[in-house]
């Protein structure tokens, strides 16, 4: 068993209020990111899911200021209770890799290719710190050996195009923990890797967590990575929040159709195989193409049976049953008629763990493919109708 | 860096292959012309039997493969035309020997040089400074009124001809404003301040011109540059903007730059014939196309050849800075 | 055991007719020599047998750099081996070349990782799933093209667009119909959900095993992903190094690993389930370089199980348990791994 969670209710060292992020380009305004909400406690992860596109990285970018200028962020990030956006460019500077971090997916593109590894983690300490560069090479070699890379001191002198990738992603993990920060986040740093060295990396990330105290955003796509080391959930969809709670509420309890489509369609390894995959119709909306309604209602199974109001009224993330703050934006949650088909297929709104987020209805399994009967029993269709553009 | 010494000498190898190459090349395109350097030199009147003599003395009676030969063996070990108390002789390395100049091609060049390297050095520094600055500051002020007017100089840089802006510059700077001498060259031991002066007009009006590709070079790399992964972490490691472009961005930019302003600069090297006509220094490129007008070929065999070689050596230059400026580039 | 594994596996018989076939091949890229420098090779493939059967599909997997795409190119006769023989439905295809190689490209084909870039963007859908029949000299109706696109869950009105004006679902379908045009009994797919999204990934693994149960096909999918292969594959081969390390009936190798790596490997693949409770082999260190694999046994310097005799002789695949699943391992794992969870059969209904 994973070691017990800390409770939710210690506070937090992050907290982002409604944040909007819209990019002004020539084809229009691009609402990247239209308000969702977010904070995570020392020593806990938040991990952030979605597909690509759904605002991921545009939000971890906007913690740190770092969006390009034609990006327009409204809301709050508060560290520690400083309001970051309205910082001077040098404040923010003296936040940035000192007490929020960042470790990109690929580390190779991450690194600058002309300065020698050693030398780009000591640039980070003495961005920070009154240092000799001797004391600052240090420290440097210090965090090399601390992230696992042998022979520190050598491999210190060698440049980035000189290691493997997972040496790579070490190397940006120490760049990132040098200033000791209290907010590490990073987006999607094992997706470039292999399984084999993502399981170092996750285990590195968990290990300086419980030494360092460091509170992660972990952003990812993949809900195993999710499953394994987040304490807390936020799923993205469009840009908006579509379901948010513990990693329980999220994997067990899951009350949006999008979570308990993303969890069919993910295959597992741990199981034989006993069904096909559930699938979502279609793909991902470009951000800003629905206006109106629920962004997901036109890949949505349940939508028939709310009606109307999926397309006229955006849903707003409401509470629903579960151990942490877990909420869900769908209108499904206010029909109980329908959370009884709901339950049926698999979401379980109030047990505890024996929630099976892969569990499907017999109809749907013995009858796969003739999507009308699909249509009619099963919540989520199957591929053979995904055709339309 | 043994990697590096291999890479040299392999390819200081390939130059000297080249050279034989391209020397065959020239001596054979230029003493198939039609002119005849023996008329030159055979005196008034020129009767069958001087010219005979002549072309003896100046030893173009052999066969063109003879005379190459005779060439390259000049440069190893020197020349002697004529004998007795009229011989001329041409000391290694001998590159040939101008009978109207009355002076070894070797002595010629080396004459000239410090003329044309005064003002290929003097212009390329200043066109380097001025090209990147306003390329960086282009790039950073992207879109805004420096970023057009860069944008804009440039492309009036790169269009007009050198010869009219540096009879232009002479009209105004010198004529109408009196402001710089003109023409004329100063030894640098002579005087340096005269020497600077001197040359001021013509560094000004090279590095103008020239500087209008190095604008865009830089302008674009660095837009490129700038949108790179790793720039973002510069930002989010806290690096203040100035560092992020200075450190970050434009060490990313000077291989592209090394590499045009050698390329360059070995160009320029060899003659900035327009410029020394127009100013009237007695440079490489002026002794190129003096000794075209007098058919003096042994001159124009032996200029072009150093040009060659300038521009060949530059791209050596290049290539092992390339490797030096850039850790994933290797030399094997 | 899974009945879909079961199922399958009961379908394909031992004498099922071999589609494909490959005997001790090889493939050595040579790199490029310097003067007074040793000039090495990358041993990309080294010495793999393997056979592929009418119905079957086989899932191959290994790390980054482990030769499965080499593998599969070599398969496809878009590489010649270097040693080693390619049979293709019996016939020894090895040294056939050219023009020669077309009623072998009727049988095999190829469907790619990025959809993206591997259609022609100037050219439009029609055009894209013509280019295999006119390979072949046939020139296809109207009717058939659309019945193509039916296959794959697109439809007519598709087939006058052109690749960007798809999704990269959408993308990965038209590449699956243009590798089916020809009518192939064999698709060899080098990763072919990776670059996609996870709900878009579903469909696409969906849509290959529908096409296998209504055209009969056999796969070989390339895959790092153990979670992808496991949902699709009958039999599964465990690459490292350019050798395949592991084989057998998926079911088999899924629930009892028998060789270190294999082992290491599954128990890597984080599971979507927070109350799973899993013994994780970390291997330390990384992939040795294939242009000098360690001696004997190529996981060797890696293996938490490594002893001096791994240093002398490559072992070879034996069987483990008897049957179809073997390993190359001097020192095999017997017992099935703690993969199982604890709320596990909470989870059955
Ligand atoms: N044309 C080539 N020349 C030289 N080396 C090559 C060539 N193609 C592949 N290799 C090398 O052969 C080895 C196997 O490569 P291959 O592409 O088959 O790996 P893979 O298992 O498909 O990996 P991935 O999961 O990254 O796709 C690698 O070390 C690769 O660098
Ligand atoms: N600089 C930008 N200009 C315009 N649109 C952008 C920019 N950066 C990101 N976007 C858009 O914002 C949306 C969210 O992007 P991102 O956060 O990168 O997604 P992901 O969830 O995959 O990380 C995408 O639709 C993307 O195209
Ligand atoms: S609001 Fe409607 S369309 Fe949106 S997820 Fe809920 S049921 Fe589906
Ligand atoms: S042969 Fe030895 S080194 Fe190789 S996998 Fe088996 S135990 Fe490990
Ligand atoms: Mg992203
Ligand atoms: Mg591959």
């Amino acid at each position: 068993m994973p070691e017990p969670r800390k409770t939710p209710s210690e506070t937090p060292v992050l907290e982002v209020h409604d944040l909007h992020v819209t990019f002004r380009t020539e084809g229009g305004l691009v609402p990247a990111v239209d308000g969702i909400d977010f904070a995570v406690a020392p020593g806990q992860t938040l991990a952030i899911v979605g597909e690509s596109g759904s605002g991921k990285s545009v939000s971890s970018a906007a913690v740190m200021g770092l969006l390009p200028s034609n990006a327009d962020v409204k809301g709050e990030v508060l560290l520690d209770g400083r309001e970051l956006t309205k910082l001077t460019a040098e404040e923010l500077r003296k936040v940035r890799g000192n007490e929020v971090a960042l470790v990109f997916q690929d580390a190779l593109s991450a690194l600058n290719p002309y300065y020698s590894v050693g030398w780009q983690v000591a640039e980070a300490y003495r961005l920070h710190h009154d240092v000799s560069k001797k004391e600052a090479n240090a420290r440097a070699v210090r965090m090399l050996d601390l992230v696992g890379i042998p022979s520190a001191a050598q491999r210190a002198r060698a440049y980035p195009h000189e290691f493997s990738g997972g040496m790579r992603q070490r190397v940006v993990i120490a760049m990132a923990l040098v200033n000791d920060p209290k907010v590490l986040i990073a987006d999607e740093p094992t997706t470039a890797l292999d399984v084999t060295v993502q399981a170092q990396i996750i285990q590195l990330l968990e290990d300086v967590q419980t030494e360092f105290g460091t509170a992660l955003v972990l952003i990812s796509h993949d809900l195993g990575v999710v499953a394994e080391v987040a304490d807390d959930v936020l799923v993205m969809y469009a840009g908006r929040a579509a379901e948010q709670g513990s990693v329980k509420d999220i994997f067990y309890r899951a009350a949006h159709p999008y979570s308990l489509g993303l969890l069919g369609a993910m295959p597992r390894v741990d199981v034989p195989p006993k069904h096909r995959l559930t699938t979502i119709p279609g793909s991902p909306p470009s951000p800003g193409s629905i206006e109106t309604g629920c962004p997901f209602q036109p890949r949505c199974a349940y939508t028939e049976r709310v009606g109307e109001r999926c397309i006229t009224e955006r849903p707003l993330l409401t509470p629903r049953p579960g151990e942490g703050n877990h909420e869900a934006a769908c209108h499904l949650g206010r029909r109980p008629e329908i959370a009884q088909e709901v339950a049926r297929t698999g979401i379980q709104e109030n047990a505890a763990p024996e929630g099976a987020p892969l569990q499907q209805s017999a109809a749907q399994e013995s009858a796969p493919l003739e999507h009308s009967a699909a249509k009619a029993e099963g919540p989520l269709q199957p591929s053979a109708e995904e055709s339309a553009l | 860096m043994p990697d590096l010494v291999w890479f040299v000498i392999r390819r200081l190898l390939a130059t000297v292959l080249v050279m034989l190459a391209l020397s065959l090349a020239v001596y054979l395109i230029f003493y198939a012309l039609p002119a005849d350097p023996a008329r030159l030199g055979c005196g008034k009147p020129c009767t069958p039997d001087r010219l005979e003599q002549a072309r003896h003395f100046m030893q173009l009676d052999q066969s063109t493969m003879q005379q190459y030969l005779q060439f390259l063996k000049g440069i190893v070990a020197g020349r002697t035309f004529g004998e007795g108390a009229a011989a001329v002789q041409c000391n290694a390395p001998c590159f040939g020997y101008s009978f109207p100049l009355a002076r070894p091609v070797t002595t010629l060049i080396l004459s000239r040089l410090p003329i044309t390297a005064s003002i290929a050095i003097g212009a390329a520094v200043l066109w380097l400074i001025a090209g990147v600055s306003l390329g960086l500051g282009a790039a950073l002020r992207r879109g805004r009124l420096f970023d057009r007017f860069a944008v804009g100089f440039a492309l009036v840089g790169v269009a007009s001809p050198s010869f009219l802006v540096g009879l232009l510059a002479i009209l105004v700077f010198g004529f109408w404003l009196n402001m710089v001498p003109v023409n004329g060259y100063v030894p640098l031991t002579d005087s340096p301040v005269d020497w600077a002066w001197h040359l001021v007009l013509p560094w000004v009006v090279l590095a103008a011109l020239n500087a209008a590709s190095y604008i865009r070079l830089t302008r674009a790399q660095m837009l490129e540059e700038l949108n790179l992964d790793h720039i973002t972490t510069a930002r989010a490691k806290g690096a203040g903007e100035g560092r992020v472009v200075l450190l970050h961005g434009l060490r990313g930019v000077l291989v592209p730059i090394v590499t045009i302003f050698g390329l360059d600069l070995g160009g320029l090297l060899g003659g900035a014939i327009l410029t020394e006509k127009v100013f009237s220094m007695q440079g490489l490129g002026e002794l190129l196309i003096s000794s075209v007008g007098q058919l003096d070929v042994a001159v124009v065999v032996g200029v072009t050849l150093f040009s060659a070689f300038l521009v060949i050596l530059a791209n050596l230059v290049v290539d092992v800075l390339h490797g030096v400026l850039d850790p994933r580039v290797g030399h094997a | 055991m899974s009945t879909v594994e079961q199922s399958t596996k009961d379908a394909i018989g031992q004498d099922a007719e071999e589609l494909l076939r490959l005997d001790g091949v090889k493939k050595y890229f040579g790199l490029r020599g310097v003067p007074f420098r040793k000039a090495g090779a990358v041993k990309a493939v080294d010495g793999v047998d393997l056979v592929v059967r009418r119905g079957e599909t086989v899932g191959l997997v290994g790390e980054s750099g482990s030769g499965k795409s080499t593998l599969a190119r070599l398969a496809t006769r878009l590489l010649d081996p270097t040693e080693g023989r390619v049979s293709i439905s019996g016939q020894d295809v090895t040294t056939v070349r050219g023009r020669r190689l077309r009623p072998v490209r009727r049988k095999i084909q190829m469907v790619f990782q990025d959809p993206q870039a591997s259609l022609n963007p100037r050219q439009s859908v029609g055009t894209i799933l013509t280019t295999p029949f006119r390979a072949q000299g046939i020139r296809p109706s109207r009717a058939e093209l659309i019945e193509l696109l039916h296959q794959v869950g697109l439809s007519e009105e598709h087939l006058e667009r052109y690749p960007h004006e798809f999704s990269g679902g959408q993308r990965q379908r038209i590449g699956i119909a243009r590798a089916l045009a020809v009518r192939p009994g064999l698709l060899i797919c080098d990763e072919p959900v990776s670059a996609l999204d996870v709900s878009v990934q579903a469909q696409v693994l969906n849509l290959l095993a529908d096409l296998r149960d209504e055209l009969g096909l056999s796969y070989v999918l390339v895959a790092h992903d153990l979670a992808v292969v496991r949902q699709v594959a009958d039999r599964l081969a465990v690459m490292y190094l350019g050798t395949i390390v592991e084989e057998g009936p998926a079911a088999e190798v899924y629930a009892a690993p028998a060789h270190p790596y294999t082992r290491a490997l599954l128990s890597a693949v984080p599971v979507p389930d927070p109350g799973a409770a899993r013994e994780r082999i970390v291997l330390t260190g990384d992939v040795p370089t294939p242009i000098d694999p360690p001696s004997g046994c190529p996981f060797r310097t890696r293996c938490y199980k490594v002893q001096d005799v791994c240093a002398t002789v490559r072992p070879v695949l034996e069987p483990v348990a008897g049957g179809e699943h073997r390993a190359a391992c001097y020192f095999p794992e017997t017992a099935s791994p703690e993969i199982s969870r604890a709320p596990m059969s909470e989870r059955t209904p």
